[in-house]
């Protein structure tokens, strides 16, 4: 164990990562920018939903804008190596922040890019081929500790089992969905969309997809694979964004992935560039390794075997909860399931008071339609909307108003049925980690994780 | 479920697929290839619902135009009579196309300047002494169209002669028979715009658009159409007037109803767009009520069904239809009259409508995967 923790690698695949993630986070955000999405998800809605614990992070208005452009500037000095340590932890604040304002706009590959950017704070990912390293020689290594590269291959490892893992379940293997729901519908695709007609086409996209999932880190991995691995990657990436929109996340995989590849493909890619910008290669004092000096590495490795603790254990909290996993999404989230659900819902409010005051709630006088869309298939959601609904009323001067929701999800190709007790009073109800006993049993048991 | 038998579960679903691997599937699956070929539904649609059907309302609005004409042009009883006629066809004929709220009619918003109601009187009155008024602003919008046609034909006086004298001996006649002019031919530009679109190169840009995502035609159809549903038909001609739904209701608001001053024909008016609503699902053809490629069609493509009853979606879908129409067919023709006496049948319209729109809102668009009111957004 000791030994491992002294062995030396190439610090150039750390730096191609730091440069490809930087660039494509760069892209992401001047992308979401002129798309338009940071007026229309965080200054247009009138109401947040904040993740559990973290209420006290909401959308600061106009100056949201500023919060943006620190992020993408971050991603930049990120990409360059530029004042590296700060560039990197106002990255993860600022995106971190951005994704924490609004559960709807939850996305796995969102939590990926925080967790990726967290990860990258305690590396040294700036010594080799940076600004900083060549405005300051003391700053520059060619060698990094083995264990810093190998950090970044776990948890990509860790992300594509636990992705596999969650497909092992009746409702992908068995009755490819959602995949037999989502692929005729790309059946005008030229040349290969007439085979979405055929279920089994279905079949065979779940059962490679998991096997794609719970195999890759290993092909990725072995020397002798990792080639044909490598494809596999881009084509099963590739395939995704043309089949789903999933904007920007199929090439931060792709980038990410090259992280597998063997120190002198990274030397030989970066001295590629570096010839681009007319200089020979890298400075670097040959054989100088870095090292976090000791207090540092005993807190970075600390802070690592809890990182990871904490990420092997979240995809198994739903566990604790009873209930199917996919109709409570009582602990979906934040656990690498990927494209596991069509569902889709339809929540209609009543809000009464003590004085015989009624109303039928309109939700688009209250939320965004993504709002609207996300909140009614997820009970956590549900019930701070029925929050928001009751302080509404209340301030208008309503005496103890109480909300009830008639819900109704289909998932999965099952016929709808309602998510929510229809006579339990959500006003009453508070959020919290533990089960909420008003979300109605789905009646139909998913096998598998 | 305990951590242990969750455990269990998985282990005896690793057995039973591991197991099932070596046997193979015998999924029943629907290979029916031109059930799922969206254009074949586009070009259905098209060429033999929306064209002919725009076509129909065409001259049913023509004949009232030309009858408005004689009306002002010598306002006598016989002259009035045959204008309310054909408004009153005309008007049913609009129940048939109301629903086409995609493309030309959306980008025109055709329904905002034919069939807002309840008619804004005092609007009206203000509009017909200023000869200048904006008829293309929201407020405007209950200040013309059929609705306010049925105030200035059927509501100005207590009886006909009195709203003869309305358009005659009375000192503003001349401006009224103006803005009644003004309206009808308004009607007219507006649906000319719309058709012409139709007849001209949207129809190919309709048929070519076969994707489902945001801009594709289907998605646009789906959307509108369920849209018309939910907030057109359940929610406008029975649950508003009904007190159903809205901010602070509980009490009825009869005088809400359509065509509140004819009064007797809010029931045939929902009858005929309910009607045109199923039609549209079967892909009932306007000419020879054939049926075609139709959203029925696809989901049974698709295999859409209840797996718990085996019942298809579209089956489902239809039994609906049919028992809302059997709790219509119970009501008044004269809604207003009918929300006073016995609210409680038009509740259980509403209830059955409700049911309608979630079968059709939710079940159906998951089913053909298409997303209801399109945001612009990455999903994962």
């Amino acid at each position: 164990m000791k030994t491992y923790f002294q062995k030396s690698t190439s610090a150039a695949p750390l730096a191609v990562l730091r440069i490809a993630l930087g660039l494509l986070l760069f892209v992401s955000i001047i992308r979401f920018w002129a798309k338009g999405w940071i007026h229309q998800l965080y200054i247009e809605p009138k109401y947040f939903f904040p993740f559990f614990g973290f209420e006290f992070v909401t959308s600061p208005g106009e100056y949201i804008y500023i919060i943006f452009a620190v992020c993408g500037i971050s991603a930049f000095l990120f990409a360059i190596g530029f004042f590296y340590r700060i560039a990197s932890i106002m990255l993860f604040l600022s995106f971190t922040f951005i994704e924490l304002i609004d559960k709807s706009t939850y996305l796995n590959h969102y939590y990926f890019v925080s967790m990726i950017c967290l990860i990258m704070i305690f590396l040294p990912a700036h010594v080799y081929f940076s600004i900083d390293a060549y405005r300051n020689r003391s700053l520059a290594f060619e060698k990094i500790p083995q264990w810093c590269v190998d950090t970044v291959k776990l948890f990509v490892c860790l992300i594509y089992l636990f992705a596999g893992l969650a497909k092992i379940n009746s409702e992908w293997l068995l009755n490819a969905q959602p995949l037999r729901i989502w692929l005729p519908s790309k059946n005008d695709l030229p040349f290969i969309g007439s085979i979405f007609n055929y279920v089994w086409v279905a079949y065979v996209f779940s059962w490679l997809g998991c096997l794609y999932d719970l195999s890759i880190p290993f092909l990725l991995l072995n020397r002798q694979t990792r080639l044909f691995a490598y494809g596999a990657v881009i084509i099963f990436h590739i395939l995704t964004a043309i089949l789903f929109p999933i904007g920007m996340f199929p090439y931060i995989m792709i980038a990410t992935a090259l992280i597998f590849f063997s120190p002198d493909f990274h030397i030989k890619l970066l001295n590629k560039i570096a010839s681009l910008f007319g200089k020979a290669q890298p400075l670097v004092i040959a054989g100088s390794r870095f090292e976090h000096n000791a207090i540092m590495k005993s807190l970075v490795l600390s802070f690592f075997i809890i990182f990871f603790l904490i990420q092997t254990l979240m995809p198994f909290r739903y566990l604790a909860y009873p209930g199917e996993l996919f109709w409570t999404e009582e602990g979906y989230r934040f656990s690498w399931r990927v494209m596991l659900m069509e569902k889709s819902g339809n929540a209609q409010f009543m809000v009464k008071d003590k004085e015989g005051k009624y109303a039928a709630i309109e939700n688009r006088e209250f939320l965004t339609p993504l709002q609207e869309k996300m909140m009614a298939t997820q009970p956590d959601m549900i019930l701070q909307y029925a929050h928001i609904l009751r302080d509404h009323y209340a301030a208008l001067g309503w005496v103890a108003p109480e909300v009830y929701v008639d819900s109704y999800v289909a998932m999965n190709g099952r016929l709808g049925k309602p998510l929510i007790d229809p006579l339990t009073d959500l006003a009453k109800q508070e959020d919290s980690f533990s089960h909420k006993p008003w979300i109605l049993p789905l009646n139909n048991e998913i096998k598998g994780f | 479920m305990g951590v242990l038998e969750k455990s269990k579960s998985i282990l005896t679903f690793i057995l039973v697929v591991v197991l099932s691997s070596c046997g193979g599937s015998d999924e029943p699956s629907p290979v029916d290839d031109d059930s799922k070929d969206r254009e074949a539904i586009l070009i259905h649609w098209a060429d033999n619902i929306i064209k002919p059907s725009y076509n129909n309302f065409s001259s049913k609005l023509d004949v009232m135009v030309s009858k408005a004409d004689e009306f002002t042009a010598s306002p006598t009883n016989s002259s009035l009579l045959e204008f309310r006629s054909a408004w009153l066809a005309a008007y049913t004929e609009w129940q048939k196309v109301e629903l086409f709220e995609f493309g030309p009619a959306d980008k025109y918003t055709l329904r905002n300047f034919f069939n807002i109601y309840p008619a804004d009187v005092s609007g009206i009155a203000a509009n017909i002494n200023d000869p200048a008024a904006n008829l293309e602003v929201p407020a405007s919008y209950p200040r013309q169209g059929f609705p306010t046609l049925d105030y200035l034909i059927n509501g100005t006086g207590g009886n006909d002669a009195a709203i003869l004298q309305y358009y005659t001996t009375d000192a503003d006649a001349p401006k009224r028979i103006a803005y009644v002019d003004k309206l009808v031919s308004r009607m007219s530009t507006l649906l000319s715009n719309v058709v012409t679109e139709w007849n001209g190169t949207y129809r190919d840009t309709f048929v070519a658009s076969t994707g489902l995502d945001i801009g594709s035609s289907m998605g646009a159809v789906v959307n509108a159409y369920v849209l018309y549903y939910e907030r057109y038909i359940r929610s406008g001609k029975i649950g508003i007037p009904a007190g159903i739904i809205g901010t602070m209701v509980g009490a009825p608001y009869p005088e809400k109803v359509e065509a509140y001053y004819k009064r007797d024909i809010s029931k045939s008016l929902v009858k005929t767009a309910h009607q045109a609503a199923i039609d549209f699902f079967n892909g009932k053809s306007i000419n020879g009520g054939s049926e075609g490629p139709s959203l029925k069609s696809y989901l049974d493509g698709l295999g859409a069904k209840d797996p718990s009853s085996g019942t298809s979606l579209s089956t489902i879908i239809n039994d609906q239809f049919s028992t809302i129409n059997n709790k219509v067919d119970l009501l008044s023709s004269d809604f207003y009259n009918q929300i006073q006496t016995n609210n409680q049948a038009m509740v259980d319209v509403y209830t059955n409508m409700q049911t309608e729109v979630r079968y059709l809102k939710v079940d159906m668009t998951s089913a053909m995967s298409i997303t209801i009111t399109y945001t612009d957004n990455d999903g994962d």
